[in-house]
């Protein structure tokens, strides 16, 4: 009960706002909860860590949630997360059963969100004490087997790796930093930069451009579409919901929730391939197949349940080993770094309160999460038709003062947003991974570390096979990874080749 | 870095910052050359017969953007420099930026439309101006 001084006022109200503008965000099309916490990361600057990561976490949450509204009314997945819940979700409300379908949506989420939590509680400390024995040379093997998993699991293995190693060569951009035991010389830039860039590019301006600035870009491009009438959004008169529809269910919650834990776990993997893998294992594992697509309840309990529980699982790797599970997660890191706190395998022990504030936080955040959907489901139903001319530019103008207020006034880092808005553009243009490409620039740094201070200490490449057997364990899993993507890539080849 | 003796390896502290660096680059060569061997046939192709600016773009809206927002970062500074550390460089420009911007984003513009547009610009940067700067304290251009 130690955690109850820390449930205030202020933190409670800042739960709430937060999960309500999450939502918002997730029910517009084309608004993200990644970018929702993006855009909000200012406000933390003056809350102190507690209160920021509340605001972040129920942003986080009611983000992820408020997919479910677009994906059910209008067949379009208001987060990439929500992608499965439009397959069965929209049949239901074209039968005139929209309004059980969000709330179908809304109990699954709850479910998976609150499952997500009780392993994060669970599993992060087991995992962070295991990971402070890592020397330099596993942790360097973790961030490795990280990038190979995340580009293994991409659209494209090669383009996957690709965008790791570019945003790894970015990050190294500025000064080989003293502080970190380097030289202080600089490298991959030229002499005119120094001012701007001793210290690279900083990581929010980066983060705010790649997924806030190319979101707008991408709309503009697309010419701004009209948002939804008032026509569209029907939620139907049809069968009521009752609670007997999670009758028989409940294997699909857990098997659901559990998949979107473990995809979670997974770095840069998004929430679209949880909520696929979840479907399809409902699917494969129900009665009646033949009814998914054709507005079973089932499907969006699954898509739902795995979408929300992978707001809990993309928290275990960031906390425990400093890993970003998901990139709303690596927005967080910021929110970290701003409060002078490292994130990694002493975070947990070395902090409990703040640890056990995060928990209560996501804890109330899927509850208000719940009770706000629930009970004013009609109201957030019309929220996807906020016109996208009054929206847009107010989150630019929000954009401009996340990046600005970043290093407490630097006018490059808004330029900073500028450049990695037209390359997070450019990049959805020609298809390269945005995941893997900011989990690399993340990681990228420590990688550098790790990799050299091993070699200085020991003095022979053959320490990173060698060193203990968690070193040979990781090389295991690396092998797995790659091996495992080549599978699926050739018996998709084959596939295609057959169809 | 010193590799004559692979896979011992010994590293110079003076050129330790370009250990990695290099070595990144060299892996990002290697799977550019992959990426160019593996799909040569559509990168050639979409050299050879295009399109080499992706159909479908709204032009106008896209590049407004864009010069908008270059026009909006170059004012900010310019307009602060005259109130120094009030804020007012961001509140000023964001007024008029906003407004463009939802006229540009405007399908139809009607007379209500524009009105709404108007007291949004108006409205959304006073109050994250007094919001940020007066209640949090923040450094605002």
């Amino acid at each position: 009960m130690d955690f109850l001084p820390q449930i205030t006022p202020l933190f409670l109200t800042l739960i709430l706002c937060g999960t309500v503008i999450g939502i918002i965000f997730g029910a517009i099309p084309g608004m993200t909860a990644t970018m929702a916490v993006a855009v909000c990361l200012p406000l933390t600057y003056s809350l102190g860590l507690e209160n920021g990561l509340a605001l972040l976490l129920s942003l986080y949450v009611g983000g992820i949630s408020g997919g479910l509204v677009p994906a059910i009314l209008l067949n379009i997945p208001g987060t990439p997360a929500s992608i499965a819940t439009t397959f069965d979700g929209y049949p239901m409300t074209q039968r005139g059963e929209g309004e059980s379908a969000l709330k179908i949506g809304i109990y699954a989420s709850l479910f998976g969100g609150l499952f997500s939590l009780a392993v994060l509680y669970l599993f992060a400390p087991a995992l962070a004490d295991f990971a402070i024995q890592f020397s330099y040379v596993e942790k360097f093997l973790i961030i490795f087997l990280a990038l190979t998993v995340m580009a293994a699991l991409s659209s494209s293995m090669l383009i996957g790796i690709f965008s790791g190693v570019l945003g790894i060569l970015v990050s190294l951009i500025g000064a080989y930093d003293v502080s970190d035991g380097g030289n202080g010389e600089y490298r991959l830039m030229f002499d005119f930069m120094e001012p701007y860039l001793s210290s690279g590019f900083s990581l929010l301006p980066v983060l705010i451009g790649v997924f806030g600035l190319s979101s707008i870009l991408i709309e503009a491009a697309a010419g701004v579409p009209e948002s939804t009438s008032a026509a569209k959004v029907a939620l139907g008169q049809g069968k009521k919901f009752r609670l007997s529809i999670f009758r028989g269910e409940w294997i699909n919650l857990f098997r659901s929730a559990s998949i979107g834990t473990f995809v979670g776990l997974l770095p840069g993997v998004g929430g679209s391939a949880a909520s696929i893998m979840s479907y399809s294992q409902a699917k494969t594992f129900s009665k009646n197949p033949k009814t998914f697509g054709r507005g079973n309840p089932a499907g969006v309990i699954a898509s739902e349940a795995s979408n929300n529980g992978l707001t809990g699982g993309a928290l275990i790797p960031l906390l425990s080993l400093g890993i970003p599970g998901d990139a709303t997660t690596a927005i967080l890191i910021g929110a970290f770094t701003l409060q002078g706190l490292q994130v990694g395998p002493l975070f947990i022990g070395g902090n409990p309160e703040i640890w056990k504030s995060m928990i209560v936080a996501m804890l109330i955040a899927n509850v208000c999460m719940f009770a706000v959907m629930y009970f004013a489901i009609r109201h957030i139903a019309r929220i996807v038709m906020v016109p996208k001319y009054i929206l847009l530019p107010v989150i630019l103008m929000m954009c401009v003062v996340g990046a600005y207020t970043t290093n407490y006034g630097i006018m490059f880092d808004v330029w900073t947003l500028l450049i990695f808005g037209l390359f997070g553009y450019l990049a959805h243009l020609i298809r390269l991974e945005i995941a893997p490409f900011i989990i690399g620039f993340i990681l990228g740094p420590s990688a550098e570390i790790y990799f050299v201070k091993s070699l200085e200490s020991f003095g022979t490449f053959t320490i990173f096979f060698t060193k203990s057997w968690i070193a040979m364990v990781l090389w295991i899993l690396i092998a797995i990874s790659i091996g495992l993507s080549i599978w699926m890539s050739t018996s998709a080849a084959r596939h295609r080749d057959e169809t | 870095m010193n590799m004559a003796s692979f896979p011992k390896v010994s590293i110079d502290f003076a050129s330790s910052h370009l250990v990695f660096p290099m070595l990144v680059s060299v892996l990002l060569g290697l799977l550019l050359v992959a990426i160019l061997v593996t799909r040569w046939r559509t990168i050639w192709g979409a050299f050879t017969t295009g399109p080499y600016w992706p159909a479908g773009i709204d032009h106008r809206r896209f590049f407004g953007t864009i010069v908008l927002t270059v026009l909006y970062f170059l004012a900010m500074p310019q307009i602060g420099d005259f109130f120094p550390n009030e804020g007012y460089g961001f509140l000023i420009a964001s007024i008029p930026f906003l407004f463009l911007i939802s006229l540009l984003y405007l399908h139809q513009r009607t007379r209500r439309q524009i009105v709404i547009a108007a007291i949004n610009a108006v409205l959304a940067p006073t109050v994250v101006w007094y919001l940020l700067s007066t209640a949090f304290s923040l450094t605002l251009p």
